[in-house]
């Protein structure tokens, strides 16, 4: 509790710190007169001094008030849960995707080390981590939407498509994917090496245990429960990192909301989001330190 | 064991998505590459737009985004066409002195009478009437809602409505734009009265209207469909097009890509830099329009004292090649200008002072403005201080930031340093709002009303207005002022015309060059002009047809 209430001060701060505020959004239409301007500023409560307006939000906020968005005039909340399917839809799907190439490449790399396997993969996962997501968006824009005509370039598709509506994930949802698989086969991999050399495995080679159950039934839940902390911290900032991916594919989720209101310096919209993100980070955090607790028994007691 | 149940089950769900996927792409619901037949875009009875933005509101009188999307919907008294003449649009006729639909009064004020045609209906079959326009001006000077601007209603005091077509404006002083005041419509009456405007999503998110369209759907993120509405005033053939999808797609690169794929059949006010991509898209053709507006370099007298002097500034003009910039960065496609009011318009004067390129003599002025390189350094100085000064502009604009780097180089030739300077939109409406910067390079966009004061009048500098190149002439703010306050059109030409020729003698600021509006439309879209003011190209959406 402490520490959102820090978390929000700053957040308030640092978006106060960004030149230009909602009332300059206005500037760019010549019949919006001086007398308008303020007109507009007293009705958004922006002649109040900074303190005063920290406060009230705070107040307002753990009541559950969000308050109105600026820029449209609509509850916050209202606008924040209409993204949030969208939003659930590209992390969920990228999240299993990104889980599902990790774990084989990073066991992979860590059994077959120091091989043209290792490398091969250590290469692709090192291109996951470097190469921009809006350029690889573009690229695979350019590939599979222009070149082949497989895939819709951008957008969600509509309500009535159906099953069709899964081909408008697959771009943004392998971007994403892609980005975070790549640094999560490093954990693994590393995690696995470590873990292949103990004692324990070695111990299980001579009581006999097949190759197969050494690597399925003891290394990889021990490997495991280290990265799953890892994963978990990193898929709470999913979210802001769907920023870019959501722009390049036009997808309705929570990130673009942000970019949107971020532009229009939508205060009210763009500190609740902030709140609600440093919620789920910490949400997460617990999160992991309970599945690390189940996964390895030593942590829970 | 049930940790390995849990792996599998994320590598079945992987597999059901990836078969999802690829079952739907050989369903063909996308269109293959090089084809001109969009598969989602265009049927005959259908255009998606893809647009750059989502609005905020629908409301027209809320908004304070381009009102593309809301002018389908909601129709003004008037519109302005591609020529930027005021056309009556819900009105039957626009009032002047000469038809006597405006009256000077001997106290200084005025009357407008306004007549609207009496076959308009709002969508719910409500008679369109006098009390809406009345309403309207009620609604908008109430302090209790919040519209994005006031202008002209303020100068309003009351509305009589002797019948139900006839509305008669009082005005407690002359308001030369009055033809403008209902361009954005009129609220409906019978929704709207004793209602919270401001909080009023039913309206603002659908409004009621007299358009040809009417809001179908609003998928916030995504898109704002428009249906045609069945009985349009103007007959039942209007409009042709039976659906406009607006997607919202913020990325400048997916906009064009979905238009090369056919997933978008138009994109509207594209930017220049894309123009020789866009134009090479088979069944999309360019649609160009030189627009209200002008890309200028704003020289803020106040925050750099150098600018005061008219010599320094004429200097400067002189300095600038205005036609290699248009001819080279712009393609040709944005003409040269000399002054804020664009041949478009009719306040238009072709005759003021023209700056030539010229470097040799751009350097005697500053040579006589006392501007000499002292110290052998390639920059003048005087007194000490070195002629060196920072030109922002916004980011994210590639022919703006070209352009702005020419300008560096030509300045330099001349012995004057600029740094360039990159912020991002709201940052620079805060910049030159403050009066926070030396020199700018930026577009107004201009309504269809030459409205100079707010410009160069000596006590319109902000916040009282936009004279930020901080420009105090008194003969010039007698001409503008005179101007605001004159109806007769041709009178105002007069004033208007030696307004310019002041501020172009002047040399206020450094004129480059008139902002064209490109837009890209499918080649078998007929009816279209575009449209050289905030009007929007969707102004006679009525009239398309695709065939």
């Amino acid at each position: 509790m402490p520490l959102l209430l820090i978390v929000s001060g700053i957040a308030f701060g640092l978006l106060q710190l960004v030149p230009g505020g909602p009332i300059e959004v206005y500037l760019s239409n010549p019949g919006v007169r001086p007398e308008d301007l303020e007109r507009l500023r007293r009705a958004l409560g922006l002649d109040r001094p900074l303190w005063v307006q920290y406060v009230s939000w705070l107040a307002a906020f753990v009541r559950g008030d969000w308050g109105f968005s600026f820029s449209d005039g609509r509850p916050v909340l209202d606008r924040i849960v209409e993204r949030l399917p969208a939003s659930l839809e590209l992390l969920g799907a990228s999240f299993v995707l990104a889980l599902a190439a990790a774990l084989p490449a990073g066991i992979l790399a860590a059994v077959k080390r120091r091989t043209f396997t290792d490398r091969a993969i250590s290469a692709v996962a090192a291109a996951g981590v470097s190469i921009p997501a809006f350029w690889l968006g573009l690229m695979l824009q350019l590939t599979f939407a222009l070149g082949l005509g497989w895939l819709p370039s951008a957008g969600r598709g509509a309500e009535g498509d159906g099953l069709a509506r899964l081909e408008y994930l697959v771009m943004p949802a392998a971007v994403l994917a892609f980005v975070h698989a790549a640094a999560w086969s490093r954990y693994l991999r590393a995690s696995m090496i470590e873990v292949l050399a103990a004692p324990f495995v070695a111990a299980a080679r001579a009581r006999g245990v097949n190759a197969r159950s050494r690597l399925t039934r003891h290394a990889l839940p021990n490997a495991l429960a280290p990265v799953a902390t890892v994963i978990l911290l990193d898929a709470a900032l999913m979210v802001p990192g769907a920023v870019v991916t959501e722009s390049v594919f036009a997808w309705p989720g929570v990130g673009s909301l942000f970019t949107e209101a971020l532009g229009r310096r939508d205060y009210t919209v763009l500190m609740a989001m902030l709140m609600v993100s440093s919620v789920a980070v910490v949400a997460f955090n617990l999160l992991a330190d309970l599945i690390h607790a189940w996964l390895d028994p030593r942590v829970a007691s | 064991m049930k940790r390995v149940r849990l792996l599998s089950a994320c590598l079945t769900a992987l597999a059901l998505a990836a078969c999802g996927g690829g079952s739907g792409t050989g369903g063909g619901a996308t269109a293959p590459a090089g084809t001109t037949g969009p598969a989602s875009g265009a049927s005959a009875s259908r255009l998606v737009v893809g647009y750059d933005r989502e609005p905020d509101t629908l409301n027209r009188f809320s908004t304070h985004i381009l009102e593309d999307i809301e002018s389908c919907v909601v129709e003004g008294l008037v519109t302005t066409d591609e020529h930027m003449t005021i056309v009556p649009l819900l009105a039957a006729s626009v009032p002047t002195l000469e038809n006597g639909g405006v009256v000077l009064r001997k106290d200084g004020g005025m009357d407008v009478t306004w007549k609207l045609r009496p076959e308009v209906k709002w969508h719910d079959g409500t008679p369109h009437t006098s009390a809406d326009v009345k309403f309207t001006v009620e609604a908008i000077n109430s302090p209790a809602y919040n519209p994005e601007s006031t202008d002209g209603f303020d100068r309003i005091t009351s509305v009589d409505t002797p019948d139900p077509l006839t509305a008669v404006l009082h005005y407690h002083e002359v308001y030369a734009p009055y033809a403008l005041q209902f361009v954005r419509g009129t609220l409906p009456q019978h929704v709207l009265a004793g209602r919270d405007i401001d909080t009023a999503n039913d309206y603002n998110r659908a409004p009621l209207g007299t358009g040809p369209y009417k809001v179908g759907e609003w998928k916030s993120g995504e898109y704002i469909r428009l249906d045609a509405v069945p009985n349009y005033w103007r007959g039942a053939q209007f409009p042709a097009i039976k659906t406009l999808l607006f997607k919202f797609i913020a990325n400048t690169n997916t906009r064009i890509t979905q238009l090369k794929s056919g997933e978008v059949d138009m994109v509207v006010m594209f930017p220049w830099d894309k123009h020789r991509e866009v134009a090479a898209i088979p069944g999309v053709s360019v649609h160009r329009i030189d627009g209200n507006g002008y890309e200028h370099v704003t020289l803020n007298e106040r925050a750099f004292p150098a600018f005061a002097d008219v010599r320094v500034r004429q200097a400067l003009t002189h300095a600038v090649d205005r036609a290699l910039l248009s001819t080279t960065i712009l393609e040709g496609l944005a003409p040269v200008t000399h002054g804020p009011v664009q041949p478009v318009s009719w306040a238009h004067n072709p005759n003021v002072r023209q700056y030539a390129f010229d470097p040799a003599r751009a350097a005697a002025l500053l040579d006589e403005a006392g501007w000499r390189d002292s110290n052998g350094d390639g920059v003048r100085d005087k007194g000490g201080q070195r002629f060196s000064f920072t030109l922002i502009t916004q980011a994210g604009f590639a022919v703006r930031e070209n352009v702005a780097q020419v300008l560096q180089r030509q300045f330099k030739d001349v012995g004057v340093e600029a740094a360039v300077q990159l912020h991002d939109g709201t940052s620079i409406s805060k910049l030159w709002f403050e009066g926070k910067f030396h020199a700018m390079l930026h577009w107004w966009q201009l309504p269809a009303d030459p409205e100079l004061a707010l410009f160069f009048a000596k006590d319109r500098m902000p916040p009282a207005g936009r004279n930020i190149n901080y420009v105090s002439d008194d003969a010039l703010t007698t001409l503008v002022y005179a101007a605001d306050r004159t109806v007769s059109q041709a009178e105002r030409t007069r004033i208007l015309g030696e307004a310019q020729a002041r501020i172009a003698d002047l040399a206020i600021e450094i004129p480059l060059y008139g902002v064209t509006k490109l837009d890209a439309v499918p080649a078998r879209l007929k009816g279209f002009t575009g449209n050289p003011t905030n009007t929007g190209p969707f102004w006679n959406v009525h009239a398309w047809t695709l065939e």
